[in-house]
């Protein structure tokens, strides 16, 4: 598969696990925001191992 | 989406081997810091064999890592952080599942994964199904009792993933479970392969419906290795006129092989999420060629709640050279798990595993799929005795049959055996874990 396409995939992902990061960190006492916002970063963390290169 | 994207992940499944191996290295060297770093159980270990993560370097090396038995985790367990002991990796508060062993050779092991690890069985199942040709269109039934065990949960949560709809159906009794899957004409199921067949037999004998007109399209196996044994294999296609597919896995290990839609009488290694190596079962000594059986070593690559490097499967493999015609890179095991290094034993200084018998009863049209072997000392001889049950139209021919799977057994095996035929339907019938092989000698000794 054309690694370019990995590559520009990888970098999406790492904005988005970056924002959601974001939200986990904002949203301590929030726990709707907060529970649903850990389950994002459990799978941008998947997103990530499906896109690793070695 | 396109639907026709034949891997769940084009880019790992494909990958050339040489680029797969490097993957494997850097997982492997991030999995050892992250249990030394993290694990009590796995510094000790990792200390005692005067070995630190750095000293990972290369796939040479990886054999420089202890394994684990199952037998090292249970004194470490039921203590604090409880009931986890010192191989947690996470804070208590992240462990999201509990699952445990089935406890089928001493106290379960328990096994805490996070909400990450989950997602990572969850897609390591979604590999596998993909695989096999299921597809968001699909409607899937799970006539199982899923409960402490993880068997069919990721699963479950795979077909989810996926976009199937997906009907769990456990605590129904088999005959209700055969009228749900009538009535919502499901295209795919999942159970164990001694399940698949007890079903069709009490839709046929005791429903009047033939299974093979119910609409089921596919199966996976699970839990046992007979979805890949050929007679049995055959019977649970005809029976259900389904393609029949065997999965490998463990709780403490994952979902870690799969047999893809082309059917290569082998399972793949789904080598991006796993490290498998082959030990010869005298020796130790690594087997890197196909074509010799050998105990697999395994680790998963990414778990992180509660590690698993280096473990003793005691699952016996045999790694073939074959290119599978479905693409994927994934080296093969050829006919799947063939037996337990607990099961394999030598009878009359014969290497037997309890798979080949189960091959040739269900090759033979006249024996039901139920059978069971009792090993035995006869004064310092051992013994064989094989229960088989004969079907109902088959009892008027119970001489020549007998004769049969005796002559048959003998040329697979090398074996006799004292072949002990019973009424159909007297036999133990089994959901999971089918427990057809007993030896005795063991307790004798």
């Amino acid at each position: 598969m054309d690694r370019q396409i990995i590559r520009e995939l990888s970098l999406n992902v790492d904005q988005l696990h970056k924002l959601t990061e974001d939200l986990c960190q904002k949203s301590e006492d929030f726990p709707a925001v907060n529970r649903n916002a850990k389950r994002i970063l459990a799978a941008t963390e998947l997103l990530r191992l499906n896109l690793e290169e070695s | 989406m396109n639907k026709e994207v034949p891997y769940w992940n084009p880019y790992l499944e494909t990958l050339p081997r040489e680029s797969l191996e490097k993957l494997q290295v850097k997982k492997f060297k991030r999995i050892v810091k992250w249990a030394y770093d993290n694990s009590k159980f796995h510094k000790a270990l990792y200390d005692g064999a005067g070995l630190s993560p750095e000293d990972i370097r290369s796939m040479e090396d990886v054999n420089r890592v202890p394994k684990v038995e199952k037998s090292m985790m249970r004194p470490i367990q039921r203590k604090d952080p409880f009931p986890y002991g010192d191989a947690l990796c996470v804070p208590l508060d992240e462990v999201t599942e509990f699952r445990q062993t089935s406890g089928t050779t001493g106290n379960p092991i328990y096994q805490p994964d996070t909400w990450r690890d989950w997602e990572w069985w969850s897609e390591c199942w979604s590999t596998l199904l993909w695989a096999q040709g299921y597809r968001p269109h699909d409607r899937v039934f799970i006539p199982f009792g899923y409960n402490i065990f993880v068997a069919f949960w990721a699963g479950h949560y795979a077909c989810e993933k996926i976009g199937c709809e997906t009907v769990p159906g456990g605590v129904l009794d088999t005959k209700a479970r055969i009228l749900k899957i009538e009535e919502l004409k499901p295209t795919a199921m999942m159970a164990t392969p001694t399940y698949v067949l007890g079903m069709a037999d009490t839709a046929r004998d005791k429903m009047g419906i033939d299974p093979a007109g119910l609409g089921i399209k596919r199966i996976t196996c699970a839990g046992e290795p007979g979805a890949l044994v050929p007679a049995t294999k055959k019977r649970m296609e005809e029976s259900w006129k389904a393609k029949v597919f065997d999965h490998a896995g463990a709780t403490e290990i994952g979902a870690w092989g799969f047999e893809c839609e082309a059917q290569p009488g082998a399972l793949h290694i789904n080598e991006a999420m796993f490290l498998t190596q082959v030990e010869d079962l005298e020796t130790g000594q690594l087997v890197t060629e196909s074509g010799r059986r050998g105990k697999l070593v395994i680790t998963a690559l990414d778990r992180i709640g509660q590690p698993c490097v280096r473990f003793d499967s005691k699952d016996i493999v045999e790694f073939s050279d074959r290119q599978c015609e479905c693409g994927r890179t994934y080296r093969l095991v050829k006919g799947g798990v063939i037996g337990r290094a607990d099961d394999i034993t030598k009878v009359k200084g014969v290497l037997l595993a309890p798979s080949a018998i189960e091959d040739v009863v269900r090759s033979i049209r006249g024996f039901s799929d139920e059978y069971e072997v009792v090993v035995e000392k006869k004064g310092d001889v051992d013994h064989i005795s094989l229960k088989v049950e004969l079907t109902e139209e088959a009892a008027s021919n119970a001489a020549e049959l007998k004769a049969k799977l005796q002559t048959e057994l003998r040329l697979k095996t090398n074996l006799g055996y004292e072949i002990q035929i019973h009424p159909y339907g007297s036999l133990p019938r089994y959901e999971v874990k089918a427990r057809r092989f007993k030896d005795l000698r063991k307790k004798e000794g």
